[in-house]
């Protein structure tokens, strides 16, 4: 009569606590496997992402993006582009001319034909980036391509007055002068049309 | 017994003869000059795809294929250092305004200068600089290596010439628009670049190349005339580990020239770029000694001549190829 009233007595509570007890375990169990399943799935998605994009191991940050110029720069850019493309091709035209007089002919006069017409188009397109409109915000930048061009149409009559009197010095000083003036144009570059430099 | 002398004596001979020609075969193999060689990366171009550097490794969404599923890499611009006796070679020089860094997106550059300086090496102690081409990002920092003679190719320098006065404007364009030059005869040659060309030529420090030349013993020039520019130029160098082939863009991805697929095609004739390939391979008997420019495996056991590697300055890396006779390392 007391071992069943005791054994009553006891499974009553003990039997719920145990149940409570089991039924959390069970709950936490359930949840914790969830979790690592997620987790283990995010980063099988990771690693195969990196091994799509190559990136083996890649701790740089992404590159801000230059803002966009607004609709003024834009224009600006697009008007001394149609100067930019010519000066480029004959910045490195005038160094070639340079590197031909020096490797082949040394011949003045041919030197001189070709340094001419360079010497003209500088000293026009210093004039003609100076006149053109640019906002306020690209003052700087204008400034900076009318000051290249300078150079380059100075550097080019220092070569024809090398033509004239053979003294070398006039090549060195017109070559420091394009140095500096081709860093100029490197920098407005960097600012109106980031694009043109590609890996070569 | 004379008789029986008369017929020993031209075996003799012969023994004596063969005995010394080992020797000195033996004592000329080793006076036979090599070098110590470097691998400095001067900068890196970040997200390039993969197809704009070799268009039969264009990215497939989806693909499983090895070749077709990395969509951007990461392109080393490599330099090679090398040290023949008292003589340090450049093979290209890179490039150094920062403002290509903003424009190309590129990161992890250093000065050539504060680069040797890792290696223990001075800008003013190197005597030769061979550039591969003369494109922007390979003939740069010209002006900052002053006892440096350069070696360019006439080649090299007639076809840009020729580009700049074609009458055609978009041929003759060093950019033919904003976005850059897609590939045109003059396009990778900037003002500045040529510049500095121009300035080695104007102060008498250059040597303009007409073909194959050797520039020490055992140091060669060898043409590779549009295997990526009209007047790309290989350089072989003895090692310690066997004969290296530089190859410049013409060699620029070292799997390209293992599995015999194009690569960095700019003013680039594919079938010249392949016979550059086959050229390593008979000079050095592989592909392995064939050093790439721009490959995206460099600095790793992927591409096992480079593996030997540290990081460096601004998280660019080096590599120690191989050391002559005596030669300390320089890995620190």
């Amino acid at each position: 009569m007391h071992g069943g009233c005791a054994i009553r007595t006891i499974g009553t509570r003990g039997g719920r606590s145990l149940l409570l007890a089991g039924f959390v375990a069970a709950l936490a169990a359930t949840a914790g496997a969830a979790w690592l399943h997620e987790a283990r799935s995010r980063s099988t998605v990771q690693a195969a992402a990196q091994s799509v994009s190559g990136r083996a191991v890649s701790t740089h940050a992404e590159h801000p993006q230059p803002p966009a110029l607004t609709a003024d720069e834009e224009r600006f850019a697009t008007a001394l582009w149609v100067v930019h493309r010519e000066a480029t091709r004959l910045a490195v035209a005038m160094s070639f001319a340079g590197i031909t007089y020096q490797i082949e002919d040394r011949d003045a006069r041919a030197l001189a034909r070709k340094i001419e017409p360079m010497a003209r188009f500088f000293h026009d397109a210093e004039a003609q980036v100076r006149a053109m409109s640019a906002p306020a915000s690209l003052s700087r930048t204008q400034g900076q391509y009318v000051t290249a061009m300078a150079l380059y149409a100075n550097a080019a009559d220092e070569m024809l007055k090398f033509t004239e009197d053979s003294n070398s010095q006039h090549l060195g000083d017109a070559h420091q002068m394009k140095m500096k003036a081709s860093e100029d144009m490197l920098r407005v570059g960097e600012v109106l049309w980031p694009g043109q430099y590609k890996p070569h | 017994m004379g008789k029986r002398a008369l017929q020993v004596r031209p075996f003799a001979w012969a023994a004596v003869i063969a005995a010394l020609a080992c020797l000195f075969g033996t004592a000329a193999q080793a006076q036979q000059p090599v070098c110590s060689v470097w691998l400095i990366e001067s900068s890196r171009f970040m997200n390039v795809p993969f197809g704009s550097f070799m268009p039969d490794r264009a990215f497939v969404p989806g693909s499983t294929k090895p070749e077709s599923n990395i969509s951007t890499v990461d392109l080393p611009v490599n330099i090679g250092v090398i040290k023949c006796g008292s003589e340090l070679i450049l093979y290209d020089t890179g490039w150094k305004q920062q403002d290509y860094l903003k424009m190309t997106g590129s990161e992890h550059w250093a000065p050539i200068a504060d680069q040797l300086k890792v290696l223990g090496f001075n800008a003013s102690d190197v005597t030769k600089a061979v550039i591969g081409h003369a494109h922007w990002d390979h003939a740069g920092q010209l002006s900052d290596l002053p006892n440096a003679v350069l070696y360019v190719q006439r080649e090299e320098l007639k076809a840009v010439e020729w580009a700049l006065n074609y009458p055609e404007p978009h041929i003759r364009a060093i950019n033919s628009d904003p976005g850059g030059c897609y590939r045109t005869p003059a396009c990778g040659y900037m003002p500045l670049t040529m510049e500095e060309v121009y300035g080695k030529v104007l102060k008498g420090k250059a040597v303009i190349v007409d073909g194959e030349m050797e520039i020490l013993p055992g140091v060669r020039i060898h043409p590779a005339f549009r295997a990526h520019t009209a007047g790309s130029q290989l350089l072989e160098v003895p090692t310690s580990i066997g004969k290296l082939v530089f190859g410049s863009d013409a060699f620029s991805s070292y799997e390209g020239i293992r599995d015999w697929m194009t690569a960095n095609v700019q003013q680039t004739d594919t079938v010249q770029q392949f016979l550059a390939y086959e050229k390593c391979y008979k000079i050095t008997g592989g592909y392995n000694n064939c050093v790439a420019a721009h490959e995206p495996l460099s600095y790793t056991d992927k591409y096992p001549l480079t593996k030997n590697s540290w990081v460096a300055l601004n998280g660019g890396r080096m590599a120690e190829i191989a050391l002559a006779p005596g030669e300390k390392s320089r890995k620190p």
